[in-house]
């Protein structure tokens, strides 16, 4: 199996693929609408020297844009999720349930959670198809 | 003593007098507040024995050293008994405006025993005590009590019963200025078989704290906390309803008196956004409680239509939706408000109505034997019909009015395996199924089944992370028995000081414990460190258990019910049930109890309940 390494375009694009091909997905994320965007706090002693921006747009069970971006950018997002590189590598692992980093204040989120709340069931699955990727992780790789 | 008013008062309706006495600093210390320092009392002053109904029986109105202090969350008080539904410990917290404004006139807890001739109420205003005729307030339901006894005094603070707690309805609730509930374990019967219908307190003598620079500076660390924390967010936009998204995917959700495990259009119909998007009026809060984590709800118009009042909370929605298979949460909400004016707990109500309309499908009862009503799934016109039937124990809703244990003792052998209860309490809304710790968390609480006795939704269900405290995993897996044990233990020795301390569990989630722990040296000036907290939660809970053990409780008592043995066929939970002779055998070693499930002479030695010990070991 090919190894991507993780938070990159390459690894984004193989992590739209897994959504885009989920009949299961279509059909969970029916009702979403909007953009998420991701960021991944720099951590030197992890191989993360700078954050990484990543910019993913979904509307009912389709997938479109999906790549690596500027800061700017990533605060255009309706749902902007930030966290430090190991927890989400541990998220990414499915070693911590994105929800429960979440509670936890271990990521944090911008945009309506009473949102997110209703849509779980969409959030769990596209972080379940990302646990289907293949990662090289930047301090593992 | 900072943090304390430094006073009890001690009303006995019987001889119609009231006095008051005072505790040493050491007793405070050792047992804190609350329903900690109750149980203390309880033991030492009053006969086990009585029936729960009997005039003997105490009634305790108690705060913890924090309520008064404007700290986040620190509204909460607890009241005691032994329980009319259980017979062994009883009580329950609840958060509003009678807890601080008690402290400002001037007491840290009323004890009420006796019973009066004819119904009273008690007025408690700036230390002064005094028992007065309740004239036509007996037989008016609890909204209408607090809307006369206000009027007279808008800021005055009201507990009050309704018809359910004249009644000895096992499960009735006592009504805390309209909008908080002292719901479990039936208190309100209590409240009624003292002939005691109201209790009103006003003061303006704040309680001192030991350090208020100090307290300034950590109660901003609080406020920014809460800013920043996700699930105080999420209470504030959703209420705890916020829980039934999630939980229908967890295998949280109990569903059709707990024998399904997913039906999404229903967590959908009933769920806190929806709530938000659609009767929800605006948000309210505690005293001094910036999360704001009470609903208020109107419904505008059509069948159920309900005036703008207080909205159900995530447990609510369970045993009057998803329980009973009602769809409509406008019909949720106004079952809540008739529980709220008759005066019934809406966990124990609903729970027994989704018990009955069981019972009714596998043909164990009838139509006849249910006062003609059609108990069929999802029939509100029936739910509203039998709910004022229980709050008045009008024929079928008398038997209805014993809570699910006694009515299924009632009904027959073959209706026992609908009883979905430990101890006689009604399961709270959280299956074990998806999570085993929950499963030995309902088995171990002291008042029966209880989901708040403890932090062990909180902890095993992932929304906090407590490092710093004890040993603890970020994620657990909820179906598994293994480790559960000692996840509950911490749990209970954590969760069990909001009861003593007197801030709410939610704000234990909110809040750092370093924050909570420093906010507590500098209102009362003792210096706990966290092995001290631990320590006091593990005296709580053991002498509770010690309580329940002298009336009686042993291993025998510590079983989940049938239904929660018995797998679900889908949902998350399914396939999944806990391991309950591994989750008690390894609780019972952890703390400290023998084979029976007696507490150890060690142990009460160990945690300084030497009475308890005399008491249980015949010393
Ligand atoms: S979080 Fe909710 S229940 Fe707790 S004190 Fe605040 S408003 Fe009251």
């Amino acid at each position: 199996m090919t190894g991507y390494k993780g938070f990159t375009q390459e690894w984004m694009d193989a992590w739209k693929e897994k959504i885009a091909g989920s009949k299961e997905y279509k059909e969970i994320a029916k009702d979403w609408e909007g953009s998420v965007s991701i960021t991944v706090n720099a951590d030197p002693s992890k191989n993360v020297p700078e954050p990484v921006y990543m910019f993913t747009d979904y509307w009912h069970g389709d997938v479109r844009d999906f790549f690596i971006c500027d800061a700017a950018k990533a605060q255009e997002a309706k749902f902007i999720m930030t966290g430090d590189y190991a927890r989400w590598k541990q998220v990414a692992k499915k070693e911590l349930d994105a929800t429960k980093a979440l509670m936890q204040g271990k990521l944090k989120l911008r945009g309506d959670l009473t949102y997110i709340v209703r849509n779980v069931k969409t959030i769990n699955k596209v972080i379940d198809l990302l646990t289907e990727v293949n990662t090289i992780f930047p301090d593992e790789g | 003593m900072n943090g304390y008013a430094g006073k009890f008062l001690e009303v006995d309706l019987t001889k119609g007098t009231c006095s008051s006495f005072t505790i040493a600093e050491a007793r405070l210390k050792k047992f804190i507040g609350g329903s900690s320092l109750a149980a203390a009392l309880y033991l030492e002053k009053y006969n086990l024995h009585t029936d729960p109904l009997a005039p003997e029986n105490p009634l305790m109105v108690m705060n913890g050293p924090m309520v008064g202090s404007g700290f986040p969350g620190t509204s909460r008080f607890a009241v005691t008994a032994k329980s009319p539904q259980t017979g062994i410990w009883g009580e329950a917290a609840c958060g509003g405006n009678f807890g601080p404004e008690l402290k400002r006139a001037g007491f840290d807890g009323i004890i009420i025993t006796g019973q009066s001739k004819s119904p009273v109420i008690l007025s408690v205003i700036n230390g002064e005590a005094k028992i007065s005729a309740a004239g036509n307030l007996w037989g008016k339901d609890i909204y209408e009590v607090t809307d006369i006894c206000k009027a007279e005094d808008k800021g005055i603070k009201v507990l009050a019963i309704g018809p359910a707690g004249e009644n000895l309805v096992k499960f009735a609730a006592i009504g805390n200025d309209k909008a908080h509930f002292i719901g479990r374990t039936g208190l309100g019967a209590v409240m009624g078989s003292k002939k005691l219908k109201a209790i009103l307190v006003r003061g303006n003598q704040p309680p001192g704290k030991a350090n208020e620079e100090k307290y300034k500076e950590i109660f901003k660390a609080a406020i920014a906390e809460i800013k920043d924390s996700a699930f105080a967010e999420s209470l504030h936009l959703m209420g705890s309803d916020a829980a039934m998204d999630l939980g229908m995917m967890t295998g949280d959700v109990p569903i059709k008196n707990w024998t399904l495990g997913e039906d999404f259009e229903l967590s959908s119909k009933l769920s806190g956004p929806t709530m938000r998007e659609t009767y929800l009026t605006k948000a309210h809060a505690c005293a001094n409680c910036p999360v704001a984590c009470k609903r208020v709800c109107a419904v505008k118009d059509g069948p159920y239509k309900t005036e703008e009042g207080p909205g159900p909370e995530y447990e609510t929605c369970c045993t009057f939706g998803t329980m009973i298979m009602n769809y409509d949460l406008a019909a949720v909400i106004k079952a809540n408000e008739l529980c709220n004016r008759y005066g019934m707990d809406t966990i124990s109500a609903g729970a027994t109505i989704a018990m009955a309309m069981e019972l009714y499908e596998k043909g164990i009862i009838d139509k006849k034997k249910a006062d003609n009503l059609e108990l069929t799934w999802g029939n509100m016109d029936t739910v509203f019909a039998l709910l004022k039937k229980i709050a008045f124990r009008e024929g079928f809703g008398s038997t209805l009015a014993e809570g699910s244990l006694k009515a299924a003792t009632q009904l027959g052998a073959k209706a026992m395996d609908s009883a979905v209860h430990v101890k006689g309490l009604e399961l709270p809304m959280h299956d074990p199924r998806g999570f085993h710790g929950m499963g030995l968390a309902y088995m171990m609480s002291n008042r029966g089944a209880c989901h708040l006795q403890h932090a062990a939704m909180g902890m095993e269900q992932g929304m906090v992370s407590w490092p710093q405290l004890f040993e603890m995993k970020e994620d657990y897996d909820g179906k598994t028995s293994q480790g559960k044990a000692m996840l509950v233990f911490n749990s209970e020795n954590y969760g069990i000081l909001d009861n003593s301390l007197s801030i709410c569990h939610y704000l234990l989630y909110c809040l750092k414990p370093e924050t909570i722990r420093d906010a507590f040296n500098a209102i009362t000036g003792f210096n706990f460190e966290f092995k001290d907290f631990l320590i006091s939660g593990a005296r709580d809970w053991t002498l509770k258990r010690g309580i329940n053990n002298l009336l009686g409780v042993s291993a025998k008592d510590d079983v989940l019910p049938k239904k929660i043995l018995t797998p679900l066929q889908e949902g998350a939970g399914a396939g999944s049930i806990p391991d309950m002779k591994l989750l008690r055998d390894e609780y019972y070693a952890i703390r400290g109890l023998t084979a029976n499930g007696i507490v150890s002479e060690e142990k009460l030695l160990e945690l300084g309940l030497p009475e308890l010990r005399n008491k249980l070991y015949k010393k």
